[in-house]
């Protein structure tokens, strides 16, 4: 099977066409961020309190936030999280004022207390306490008279008890009545009485639980800009020595800012949040992006070695055709993946999956229509300008780096990378 | 079969079987350490355990906690206070001020023994820098031993938390230094987040010092002092609310502690004759002298047991102690072996504050690990019907490659001790995504080359050999983000920078060597190939 076989379509023909798309997507995301909504940044970055909750039954939303309310921790946020099914919330509180305040306590209790009323002090919520904390109760109450005895230690064979109802618990979801220890396999009988007599169920478990405060929020956003800034320099850097050229270094650089601006505001325009994975999600898409373009640059450099009369705008048109199946075939099975990832990947991995869905379109897109776009502008300018040409970069050929060979194959002349001036020489 | 195949699928041949026999035996030593029951674990086990899972998979808590270095600064100044006090007894020192943590200013007079007091201060406070004039001396702490002194209060937090952390008998955790004064602590497995913060939380400061007046109300202690103001000496401290009382009370202590953490060797839950349960605690010779003085020029007195500037209780001193002594009052079970485990790991040379704190309890793990497979193996199955559909039998070259890949991936983590994160697992399937890019560039060529009319097997040799400068290219700009994310980035999203590190590097051994070989097996032995499925 093929979908393109030697096709020749005058991409560049439509450049100017492009420039101004990309201009309407880059200028819409900056108006999102700037005049709209403003970027929507995660705890990871803002700082503040995160939780997530199982409950029982179906959450009544404005309910939980008068509880909130009353509690008294400033802006809260509270939403559904993953598929309605599952009973999940996310609530969200803001940085506090006065360190040393416990939010993620202080929410629980608000909450326990507002949905059950006042509760029995002396019994334990089976759903929200810990491993640890159950296997030290059972160990105190020794509800199976183990201590004396030679043959077992208490402790351990009541932790071990405590991890099984635990995970029991995580199987069902959350326990609904402390009946339902019953159906713990492994716990003996005594045990389950005096969980049935001790015990109450609360209304939900705590899946998890995030507490940044302003100052590691401030740390995270300075080594994330850090790691953009330093990979973009890194990856261009790379360019720079393997293709020794200007324009080429240009267009990967005007490409990845191009793919990062665009992603970034259809991120803000879709509401989505920024924390640290999308960053990671961001940083990936930026070196697929390079990688995408480097394909293309490597085929037009191979085809200016040919030495034939022909045109730069051909050859680069001609090199985005040759690599045209490759790009769309790549492409394709990457975001085969990353659509996996969107739908069945959960709610963590969502916006990391949407941000390169976003990326590879832009970043696939931006390698023929920015990156090798610049190279024909950047050309065009200095001949529509009759300029002479001095070669900025490596005005000296540069040593002819030899090839690294295919594990057996023979060196291979084509990826030498030869010195820029020579392209520009042909050119005038 | 050539000479240079045979030697090929050899190289392969071993590669996997090292991979997997090194991550079978990686899983096994994992499972063996964690198996408890009888019995040995099971091939199954070795297999499941094979990869660390991070926190975000396997449930667990990560604490962020700063020291509050000025705490051990101040100590370290009020000490010098005292102890220049204490040896110009006979001085006629004036007023004492404390304008920063570390500096101090003593006043003098006329009767002031000047020579005296410079005398001591060489002696005794080799650390401090003191110049006189304008009627007073002037004490500095010395940049150097002001440094010593935060970063000897950093490691000492550290160990004590180890210490405490190991008490509460968590399965590999890690308490790391992280900077000059920020403690990392990752406890996985643990989801009892309020249990392990309280043990943390009291791992505070602790000195025991002696009351001055109190229990009673902030204002009617207070009011005892001339304009309201609780002199140098001396501080007002809160007590902890008695339960059942609404009123908070209050004490007034000195402010030089008799003993602190730093003084006391062992600390453990007993109980009296009576069934009471109090504390039995030991101290270190420096600290049975000086409790030894204190407690027995102070019989009768109340000594303020302080944990983070808060009064836990204020026993009465009954008798001169020296190396070991009971903390008697109405403890629950729980809270005696709580207070002996804080006094027995002993407490903080300075207070520490929480800056991050992040729980994942079992069941979001569990249904993150479940979610996250899922997508990988759609995700895998997809990009593989994929590749046959488009390109046939060279399609099923790069499934192999592929799937080699992933058994490599999985190997590599398990060897390098890779934390497998969330994120992780995502660029477990995104490198698949990208492997692919390998085998596409080569298929391309090969293709482009037989379209150019060359031979089926030069086709293949050139496909391979003008396809690697780019798959170089590629890998590299990818590998160069990645490191970046690596150095950067944080727990999650530095496993994700991991995972897709080693699977790209792995991809450039499957994608060129594998495949290429697979491409000789099928075609090299015959003599003379009219067409290539690709």
């Amino acid at each position: 099977m093929e979908f393109f076989r030697q096709t020749n379509i005058d991409f560049l023909k439509y450049r100017w066409w492009a420039i101004g798309a990309s201009w309407a997507l880059i200028l819409v995301g900056l108006f999102t961020i700037f005049v709209q909504k403003g970027l929507k940044f995660g705890i990871d970055f803002s700082g503040g309190t995160a939780i997530t909750l199982r409950f029982a039954d179906r959450p009544d939303i404005d309910r939980l936030r008068t509880f909130l309310d009353s509690a008294q921790l400033g802006e809260v946020g509270i939403q559904r999280y993953e598929e309605a099914e599952k009973n999940e919330v996310l609530v969200r509180v803001q940085q506090q004022a006065h360190e040393g305040r416990d939010v993620v306590a202080e929410v629980l209790r608000a909450l326990r207390q507002g949905l059950q009323g006042p509760t029995d002090p002396n019994k334990i919520d089976l759903n929200t306490e810990g491993r640890a904390t159950l296997a030290a109760r059972l160990t105190a109450a020794d509800p199976d008279h183990l201590v004396g005895r030679t043959d077992v230690t208490p402790a351990d064979t009541y932790a071990q008890a405590a991890e099984r109802i635990i995970a029991r618990r995580s199987e069902l979801g959350l326990f609904r009545t402390p009946a339902d220890v019953a159906s713990t396999a492994g716990v003996s009988d005594g045990i389950k009485a005096w969980m049935q007599a001790n015990t109450a169920a609360g209304p939900f478990v705590l899946l998890s639980a995030e507490n940044v405060g302003p100052q590691v929020g401030r740390d995270l956003q300075k080594k994330a800009i850090l790691a953009v800034v330093w990979s973009s320099i890194g990856m261009l850097t790379y360019i720079a020595l393997r293709f020794r050229s200007v324009p080429f270094g240009l267009g990967a650089i005007v490409a990845t800012v191009h793919d990062l601006l665009i992603t970034i505001g259809l991120l803000a325009l879709f509401g989505r949040e920024f924390n640290l994975i999308v960053v990671a999600a961001l940083l990936t898409l930026v070196g697929y992006s390079v990688n995408d373009t480097v394909v293309v640059y490597d085929r037009v450099r191979e085809n200016l070695k040919t030495p034939k009369k022909e045109p730069l705008y051909s050859v680069i048109n001609r090199s985005i055709n040759q690599t045209l199946s490759r790009t769309v075939l790549t492409s394709g099975a990457t975001m085969l993946v990353v659509i996996a990832l969107f739908f069945l990947g959960g709610e963590v991995l969502n916006t990391f999956a949407l941000t390169l869905m976003i990326g590879i379109i832009v970043g696939t897109y931006s390698s023929i229509y920015v990156a090798a776009a610049i190279v024909v502008i950047w050309k065009d300018f200095q001949s529509g300008r009759k300029l002479a040409v001095v070669p900025a970069a490596a005005p000296v050929p540069a040593p002819v780096k030899p090839a690294p060979a295919a594990p057996t194959g023979p060196i291979v002349p084509s990826a030498a990378p030869r010195p820029s001036g020579k392209k520009k020489q042909r050119r005038r | 079969m050539g000479k240079k195949l045979r030697w090929r699928l050899l190289v392969i041949l071993l590669v996997l079987l090292g991979a997997v026999g090194g991550y079978v035996l990686i899983g096994y030593q994992h499972a063996q350490k964690e198996w408890t029951g009888p019995g040995g674990p099971t091939f199954k086990d070795a297999l499941k355990k094979g990869i660390k899972l991070g926190l975000d998979l396997r449930g667990g808590i990560h604490l962020v906690l700063q020291v509050k270095t000025a705490d051990a600064v101040k100590a370290e100044r009020d000490d010098a206070v005292e102890t220049l006090k204490n040896e110009t007894k006979d001085a006629n020192l004036g007023p004492v001020e404390l304008p920063t943590d570390t500096t101090f200013i003593v006043g003098v007079t006329e009767k002031t023994d000047q020579a005296k007091v410079e005398d001591v201060a060489k002696r005794f406070l080799p650390d401090w820098t003191y110049s006189t004039g304008g009627g007073r001396w002037t004490f500095a702490l010395k940049d150097v031993a002001r440094r010593a002194l935060e970063d000897s209060a950093v490691s000492q937090a550290v160990e004590t938390i180890r210490n405490r952390i190991d008490e509460f008998g968590v399965s590999e955790p890690l308490i790391a230094r992280e900077g000059s004064d920020r403690i990392l602590v990752q406890l996985p497995g643990i989801d009892d987040p309020k249990r392990v913060k309280d043990l943390i939380k009291n791992t505070a400061f602790l000195e025991l010092s002696l009351v001055e007046a109190g229990p009673s109300t902030q204002a009617a202690l207070v009011g005892k002092y001339p304009g309201g103001k609780v002199p140098d000496e001396l501080k007002l401290l809160e007590g902890k609310p008695l339960p059942g009382e609404r009123e908070r009370t209050y004490y007034i202590v000195r402010r030089q502690a008799v003993i602190t953490g730093r003084d006391l060797k062992n600390a453990r839950p007993t109980q009296n004759q009576m069934g009471a349960h109090s504390i039995n605690f030991f101290l270190t010779a420096t600290g049975s002298q000086k409790f030894g003085a204190a407690t027995g020029a102070n019989i009768g007195r109340h000594l303020a047991i302080v944990l983070d500037n808060k009064v836990q209780s204020a026993p009465n001193i009954k008798d001169r102690i020296t190396e070991q002594g009971v903390i008697e009052g109405s403890f629950s079970p729980e809270e005696a072996n709580d207070l002996a485990l804080v006094l027995r790991a002993g407490a903080l040379p300075a207070g520490l504050t929480y800056l991050e704190e992040r729980t994942v309890g079992p069941s979001l793990g569990l249904d993150s690990i479940r979610k996250g497979v899922t997508a990988s193996v759609v995700g895998a199955v997809l990009v593989f019907v994929a590749v046959v559909v488009y390109y046939r039998r060279a399609g099923w070259n790069a499934v192999l490659a592929l799937i080699l890949n992933a058994i490599l991936l999985l190997s590599a983590m398990a060897l390098f001790e890779a934390t497998l994160t969330l994120p992780g697992i995502a660029g477990f399937i995104l490198t698949i995504g990208m492997a692919v890019d390998s085998n596409v560039l080569i298929f391309e060529r090969i293709r482009e080359e037989l379209r150019g009319g060359r031979a089926p097997r030069a086709a293949i040799e050139n496909g391979f050999a003008k396809a690697w400068s780019t798959i170089i290219d590629t890998h590299a700009t990818i590998i160069i983000s990645a490191l970046f994310l690596f150095q950067f980035g944080t727990g999650p999203v530095k496993g994700f920078a991991v995972t897709l590190i080693i699977g790209l590097v792995i991809s450039m051994f499957t994608a060129v060597f594998v495949s290429h070989t697979i491409f000789e097996l099928e075609y090299g032995r015959r003599s003379h190939i009219d067409t290539i499925s690709i």
